[in-house]
């Protein structure tokens, strides 16, 4: 192999691939980034058996051929070298970097080793404008599970429910749902968080949509020229649409900043109790307070104006609170809930919100 | 279950490929179908499963080839139900005080795969019904079944302890089994502290992840031999971790052990004070009339009668074990049946009076005395001196209820032997040493420690 690239897209596309080169298998070439030049072409590739990250880089090639190496050195070395192109030459397993006066030659492995990248099925697939994609993945992921006894819930699921594309996050504790596109397709598959922080971790700014590929095992998503390939999370996921109250006893409007600067400010006072405050809705004064007690420190009672359609209390963590007002956007916020125990909904004000966010109440 | 066919595979496999791909790609792999000329491979994901298309498809034809099997196609499927087996309902722990109501809770049951009675490892031979309660165990049995009825609320955690072979793995078998049979959906896990121990090594060693929700996505952990996990420092951590979080879910825990808490040596004191948190329970040598009960029992669930004789015989000759009084029927047993004769007093005698001598003759008081020192670190000497230091005060009074109760000496003759002249010292101490057997569990534990060694 032999071929000449600039140091500027050759360290972007080690820097997307190396990241899943951890190397946290017993298998050693994994550690290793596939590098595999043909039709004119350079193809990078890892994987670390849960997912592969390959992407095409666009180079001058003058032999075709393809080597491993190390992914960490490979991309630490390159990320240092100047603005300049970048000759990679291969001798049997070394690689031979040149790059104005710099030269090195690392030892890789021979890529027989390196394993198959799985192929992908198109049995359904679907394109998303980026911003979406990516603002969907950030309001869902933030509520999924990291608890590994419970696999299902540390992914996201991507599913159509009449006719609308739906992604969903849950950790038993929250939920959230973001409704995305229009489709015909039937779609319905669990993505491992994980992927989704690696592939919103690969996006930048120059990129316009996602391709998203499913089959029965695995998604592929597509950027550009990078394809980010994973395996799905086996199980069926919690039947979590009965979940969500179709309506609730009292309904609270007030503007988003405000909502979110008196439960910051509580939130201060809730660091003992595991961020509990109570929320207090009051129909007549048109208002909503937040209160919260920390026995050492103090306590507080901040107040904001909102529309109320009915008293009521209820006692919430404030972190979750803040992640969830967090998600929304928009400048109203909408917040239900029924009694002590029903689970509180919080979504943008306006006709049919896209967006919702569940929280149950703390058992105070 | 692996099939022979693909254990020859793996065989050849291992030998040709690095030890590391080896176990990346072929662990959790099995041959789920064969046909005429058809086979079909279970995979564990779609990356093995490519690798096995492309890379390995070629050698494993070739193998199956030689083996004599002609596959003209062999397919490879993924086969995800080991993953479907963790991914079961399982419990979360919050760390918080105030802890969220679940909306788990609140969510309609998914249809899953019910976890197999058969999966959690229990023996449907050990229940209560099939278990002897006399006056060595009553208590422990008692406390069983309070816990088999209200499993997590009333003693939790259940810690039994005893010498081998009194009926610790029953008891505990018996509240899972009836656990289960109370509530089928109820997820019983039995499992020993040595495959616990395994388990996580191999983790550590093979640098996976610990999959801690195998212990931990539980309702009932029955937990046997904890005396195994002494000295394991990381492993003890591990299940400290798995015991909190089953105990803040009000799960039930079930622990044997030989030794009490206190008596297990480097187990870590925040472990050892978390297992005398419920209830410890003393499994003790059955008795005479237990004994007899259990041969009885045990005789007419193989379809015998003993008389009362060959019954009362046996459970003289064999005084302490369990395991062995069911060892010396079945020997009874097997030998009638072959012989097509009765199991009488005779059969028995002649069969087991000469394995099992109820006292060798051999043994002198002075072989007591001796073993007794040995025990103690003292010199026989110190126990025969007129000393009265305490820590050789004790061991004479053992030696002399041992030469009382081991060899049936008379009182002056006791005294005799440890150049006492008045027999009443040897009284005295022969009570005391009866009165503490009920009372220390220490004296207990020393008592049958000694004993083992003189029928050495």
């Amino acid at each position: 192999m032999k071929l000449t690239v600039t140091q500027e897209n050759l360290n972007r596309a080690l820097q997307v691939v190396g990241r899943v080169a951890s190397g946290k298998t017993p298998l050693p070439i994994l550690n290793n980034i596939l590098f595999r030049a043909s039709n004119n072409r350079l193809f990078l590739a890892a994987t670390n058996l849960e997912l592969a990250i390959t992407q095409h880089v666009g180079s001058k090639i003058e032999k075709e051929g393809s080597i491993t190496v190390p992914a960490k050195l490979m991309s630490e070395f390159v990320s240092n070298l100047p603005k300049d192109n970048v000759e990679l030459e291969t001798d049997g397993t070394k690689m031979q970097i040149i790059c104005g006066a710099y030269k090195s030659t690392i030892n890789g492995m021979a890529p027989d080793e390196f394993p198959e990248l799985p192929a992908i099925e198109e049995k359904q697939t679907i394109t998303l404008p980026l911003a979406d994609f990516k603002r969907a993945i950030q309001q869902t992921s933030v509520v999924a599970s990291a608890d590994d006894t419970r696999p299902i819930l540390t992914g996201i699921f991507c599913h159509t429910h009449d006719g609308d594309l739906f992604f969903a996050g849950t950790d038993g504790y929250r939920l959230a749902e973001r409704k995305l596109a229009k489709t015909t397709q039937q779609i319905s598959a669990v993505i491992p968080v994980s992927t989704l922080s690696d592939v919103l971790r690969v996006m930048n700014d120059d990129m316009s949509e996602a391709k998203l590929v499913f089959d029965d095992n695995q998604v592929r998503i597509l950027l550009d020229d990078i394809e980010v390939t994973s395996r799905l999370i086996d199980g069926q996921f919690p039947n979590y649409r009965e979940l969500i109250p179709k309506s609730s006893d009292s309904t609270v409007e007030l503007p988003r900043d405000e909502f979110t600067r008196i439960t910051k400010v509580a939130s201060l006072f809730a660091r003992e109790s595991g961020g509990s405050v109570t929320l207090n809705a009051s129909q007549d004064g048109g208002k909503i307070n937040i209160h919260s007690v920390a026995s050492q420190l103090g306590e507080n009672t901040s107040e904001a104006e909102a529309s109320v359609s009915a008293d009521g209390q209820v006692t919430l963590n404030s972190r979750y609170l803040l992640e969830a007002l967090n998600c929304i956007d928009s400048k109203q916020i909408v917040f239900r809930f029924s009694g002590k125990l029903a689970p509180c909904v919080l979504t943008a004000s306006g006709e049919s919100p896209n967006y919702q966010h569940i929280i149950m109440p703390l058992k105070s | 279950m692996k099939n022979a066919l693909w254990q020859t595979v793996l065989g050849e496999i291992e030998l040709s490929v690095s030890r590391a791909s080896f176990i990346t790609w072929f662990k959790n792999t099995e041959l789920l179908q064969q046909n005429e000329d058809e086979i079909t491979i279970g995979v564990p994901n779609v990356f093995a499963k490519q690798q096995f298309e492309v890379k390995f498809n070629h050698q494993i034809a070739e193998i199956l080839k030689r083996n004599g099997v002609k596959a003209s196609r062999i397919n490879y499927v993924i086969n995800s139900q080991q993953n479907k087996k963790t991914a079961t309902r399982s419990t979360s722990v919050s760390g918080n005080p105030a802890s969220p109501a679940s909306l788990a809770d609140a969510m309609p049951p998914v249809s899953q795969p019910k976890a197999s009675s058969r999966a959690n490892s229990l023996n449907p031979k050990y229940t209560f019904e099939t278990f002897i309660v006399g006056s060595s165990n009553d208590l422990a049995y008692t406390a069983c079944m309070a816990v088999a009825k209200d499993p997590g609320t009333k003693y939790n955690p259940l810690f039994l302890y005893g010498g081998v072979g009194l009926g610790k793995t029953h008891l505990m078998q018996a509240v899972g089994n009836e656990i289960a049979k109370r509530d089928p959906s109820t997820r019983v896990l039995y499992t020993s502290t040595e495959a616990f121990v395994n388990d996580f090594l191999d983790c550590m060693r093979y640098k996976r992840k610990w999959d801690a929700s195998r212990y931990r996505n539980v309702d009932v952990l029955i937990i046997d031999d904890m005396q195994f996990i002494a000295g394991k420092e990381r492993t003890q951590e591990e299940f400290f971790h798995t015991f909190n979080a089953l105990h803040q879910a009000n799960k039930q825990i079930i622990i044997s052990s030989d030794k009490p808490p206190k008596a297990i040596p480097t187990l870590e004191e925040r472990l050892r004070s978390r297992f005398e948190w419920g209830m410890s329970i003393d499994i003790q040598s059955p008795d005479f009339e237990t004994r007899c009960a259990i041969l009885q029992t045990k005789a007419q669930l193989g379809g015998f009668t003993l008389s009362r004789e060959t019954v009362e015989y046996l459970a003289t000759i064999i005084q302490t074990n369990i395991r062995e009084l069911e060892g010396g029927l079945n020997q009874l047993l097997a030998f009638c049946e072959m012989r097509g004769t009765d199991p009488d007093l005779q059969t028995a005698q002649g069969l087991l009076g000469n394995t099992r001598t109820t006292r060798p003759h051999h043994l002198t008081p002075k072989q007591v005395i001796e073993k007794t020192a040995k025990h103690f670190q003292l010199e026989p000497n110190d126990i025969t001196s007129p000393k009265r230091d305490k820590h050789i005060v004790v061991p004479r009074q053992i030696a002399m209820y041992l030469l009382r109760s081991e060899l049936h000496l008379s009182f002056p003759k006791i005294a005799n032997e440890l150049g006492r002249k008045d027999h009443t010292t040897a009284i005295h101490s022969v009570e005391k040493i009866e009165k503490s057997i009920k009372l220390d569990y220490i004296i207990r534990q020393q008592i049958t420690d000694i004993r083992d060694k003189l029928y050495v």
